[in-house]
């Protein structure tokens, strides 16, 4: 008989109640989700990880406020702010630059040409709406999710989102082409 | 009602990206500070409260008489100690700076559960 996936909402309430391994295990599950929207957001994998640890740190410490809903979407948002906090604190530069190393997500894994033409061509995106593709796109959150964590208004996140997927869109097909 | 577009083919490359990203030295460095920190908050926590009891325990007359009286007789000549010693000694305390102490000493305590305890 399989084991039963314990539910996010379940796992946060006993973390909340102080159980280590029930928080571990929601590290476990949005490790990739959290460390990847840190780095599509700060474009350095050192830092990115740095404001991915930060943003664990404050959910455990937060996670009593969880009350339901896409855990994902609750987890983000946090990282969304640890690298606000980052930017200021250590004034991160994440307009984009030419000359950016463009990152490598995982060296020892396999990566795909179009996870490579999909990282450099977020990297062509204005900040804004980077975020907001990163937000809605990437980690799932719907538009107003994503109004709410980054304070844009709800039709400049939609704007953004349909300006930065067709941007994307339109660059992924260039680069397959050529 | 309007539903928002779906972006099915960029997600799917997007989680294919978090997916290699899955790293358990990563989940060990986020954990570490975790229990290190919740090793320390309960003996705190715990000690701070049964000073804090026990100061204000040994304000109620009779409850060290009645400890005296539970005590064996051999645990005040083995330890080479007299427990009549004690209340004198704990007379010279003024009975109000043992409160302001208990005070104090719940006060760091909640002070510590704010800090620590998450919201």
């Amino acid at each position: 008989m399989g084991q039963a996936v314990i539910s996010d909402f379940d796992l946060a309430r006993d973390a909340a109640s102080g159980k280590e391994a029930a928080f571990e295990t929601l590290v476990r599950r949005y490790q990739g989700a959290v460390r990847g929207v840190c780095r599509r957001l700060t474009s350095h994998a050192a830092e990115a990880d740095d404001v991915a640890q930060a943003t664990f740190l404050m959910a455990w410490r937060k996670i009593g406020a969880y009350r339901g809903g896409s855990f994902k979407s609750w987890i983000c948002t946090i990282a969304y702010r640890e690298f606000l906090q980052a930017r200021r604190r250590k004034k991160i530069e994440v307009e984009f630059d030419e000359n950016t190393h463009i990152l490598a997500f995982d060296s020892s894994a396999a990566r795909l040409p179009e996870q490579l033409d999909l990282d450099r061509a977020l990297k062509t995106l204005p900040e804004n709406q980077r975020i907001c593709v990163v937000l809605c796109v990437a980690t799932g959150m719907s538009h107003s999710e994503a109004s709410a964590a980054t304070g844009f208004p709800l039709g400049t996140v939609k704007s953004h989102v349909n300006r930065g997927v067709a941007a994307l869109r339109k660059q992924l097909a260039t680069e397959s082409v050529a | 009602m309007q539903t928002e577009e779906r972006y099915d083919d960029l997600t799917a490359l997007f989680e294919a990206q978090d997916e290699a990203l899955q790293n358990e030295v990563f989940v060990e460095q986020v954990m570490k500070p975790i229990r290190r920190r919740s090793r320390w908050r309960a003996p705190l926590l715990f000690g701070a409260g049964g000073i804090g009891l026990g100061a204000a325990l040994s304000q109620i007359g009779g409850v060290w008489d009645a400890l005296k009286a539970q005590a064996p007789s051999s645990i005040e000549a083995d330890l080479s100690i007299s427990l009549d010693a004690i209340p004198s000694a704990q007379l010279a305390i003024d009975a109000q700076s043992v409160w302001v102490i208990a005070a104090v000493l719940m006060v760091a305590s909640c002070a510590v559960l704010v800090m620590t305890e998450r919201a």
